[in-house]
């Protein structure tokens, strides 16, 4: 009975990694299809939308059998605990690259603004924080999130100099109003990924030591920063 | 004239929480508990889990003695609750157990009336009023959960009661005689669900009075019941601390291992 169970936790634990890698390339794409607009690219994100969406039904289905049939303790329940956020988290990742996608599609004939620089580089940093969290989710080595918090900030620092930049444009010409409104929502959605990121490493960490941390300690939280523990 | 010590003799002083210290029990030449040390608290529900043969009933019936009644069972170490300790071969043992209630695996009624169970302890101990008796049996059946389901037929046979039932006559009986600490020996195992979830209500009442110890298999009981939680196994008392932090991260790798299952 416990063999069986284990069994399956291991298979799920394989799926999340699996939907894991699947919202980072879904991310990381819509990106890149927004450099290049790349039409295509686009559309084969906007054709996983679905898929990434019943991955999370799926094995958040299967996850709630294993408790109801198990009832997992201690590192057991902590995986299950970890695995329930993490799906919430990669889900809406997976969304935030079809949201970026959606812009592409509808994005018409322009040119952009200016060459993007400050959103690749973004996404470059926001998605390794992602591999990160899934390689880590897979290996239980929680070495990676030390610089997690510095990251967070980087990621944050970018999103409000791509704000700047874009008030700066708009400014100037009215014309470039609409594309650069997208360029600040897509910086938004990035660095709502990189606390997704910050957050799963929370579950991971949990999930390890069994202890609760906050990788970002500026919400002022009864829980133990990460920055200073590790 | 019995020499021995009578515990009760410091009647009315609540006697607070249990200190095992270095307790050792041997069978012959098994030894059974092996330097067990820890703190019981007062006004709260212990629960002892671990795999069978680990020695969890064993320190169980060393804390009202019931050891001494098994032949070639030697007990060492000291058991102090509040200054008496209770292993001590002054103290005698059944005054303790008047203190110290138990609560068996079975349900284990007389074969008699409902009242009449809850009766008998009460008036060995010269309890004779019958409207004294009417009192006590009337609040030990309430405090066990019980007067509303059998209020009205107290004359009846207690073999007639359901199983769940039959085990909470076996609380209210021992609760008659208003001990401290409440032993349970796996008070659940023979029962349904439904019975099963009126004694761990129980269990949270009774905690507002007395020590509860609970001796359980199920760890899902003792996740539910209790507030702190002592891991046992091959005698030893591996882990023990807060039953949140026992379930949800234990420090030890056989607590951890036992507990997701990976033995026992």
């Amino acid at each position: 009975m416990v063999e069986k169970f284990h069994d399956e936790l291991k298979i799920l634990k394989k799926d999340v990694i699996k939907m894991g890698n699947l919202a980072k390339e879904m991310l990381q794409k819509s990106v890149e299809a927004l450099k290049d607009l790349d039409n295509e690219k686009a559309e084969w994100i906007l054709s996983k939308k679905g898929i990434i969406a019943d991955m999370d039904d799926d094995i958040e289905e299967r996850t709630l059998r294993l408790i109801t049939l198990y009832q997992p303790m201690a590192s057991d329940m902590r995986q299950i605990a970890c695995i329930l956020k993490m799906i919430t988290y990669l889900n809406r990742i997976g969304r935030y690259g079809k949201d970026i996608a959606k812009l592409v599609e509808e994005w018409g004939d322009k040119r952009h603004v200016k060459k993007l620089v400050s959103i690749p580089y973004m996404s470059v940093i926001v998605c390794n924080m992602i591999d990160d969290s899934i390689n880590s989710f897979e290996t239980n080595n929680i070495s990676k999130f030390k610089d997690f918090s510095d990251r967070d900030d980087e990621v944050d620092e970018l999103r409000y100099s791509i704000f700047r930049e874009c008030l700066s444009y708009m400014m100037e010409d009215p014309k470039v109003i609409t594309r650069c409104t997208n360029y600040i929502m897509v910086a938004r959605y990035l660095e709502r990924c990189a606390d997704h990121a910050c957050k799963m490493a929370e579950k991971i960490y949990y999930m390890v030591t069994g202890e609760r941390v906050e990788i970002d300690h500026s919400e002022d939280t009864a829980k133990s920063s990460l920055k200073n523990g590790l | 004239m019995n020499k021995k010590k009578d515990i009760i003799k410091a009647r009315d002083k609540q006697r607070g929480d249990l200190k095992i210290d270095n307790v050792n029990v041997h069978y012959g030449d098994n030894h059974a508990i092996k330097n067990v040390s820890m703190h019981i608290k007062e006004k709260s529900v212990t629960a002892f889990i671990g795999p069978s043969g680990c020695g969890k009933s064993t320190l169980l019936r060393c804390l009202n003695r019931m050891n001494d009644e098994i032949v070639g069972c030697k007990t060492n170490g000291t058991i102090y609750w509040g200054d008496t300790n209770i292993l001590s071969r002054e103290v005698d043992p059944v005054p303790l157990r008047r203190k110290v209630g138990m609560v068996f695996q079975k349900p284990n009624p007389f074969p008699k009336s409902i009242y009449d169970n809850i009766a008998y302890a009460p008036r060995i101990h010269g309890i004779r009023g019958k409207k004294q008796l009417d009192d006590i049996i009337k609040k030990s059946l309430k405090d066990a959960a019980l007067f509303e389901e059998v209020g009205d037929r107290l004359g009846d046979s207690a073999m007639g009661l359901s199983g769940g039932q039959q085990q909470r006559l076996c609380i209210a009986r021992t609760l008659a005689i208003e001990p401290e600490v409440i032993l349970m020996d796996e008070p659940c195992s023979a029962l349904d669900p439904i019975a099963t979830a009126k004694i761990e209500d129980l269990i949270n009442e009774l905690k507002k009075k007395y020590t509860v110890i609970i001796v359980t298999h199920n760890m899902q009981q003792a996740a539910r019941v209790s507030d702190y939680t002592g891991f046992f196994y091959l005698g030893k008392l591996i882990e023990y601390g807060k039953t949140t932090q026992i379930f949800e991260s234990p420090k030890e790798e056989l607590t951890e291992n036992y507990m997701t299952g990976r033995f026992g």
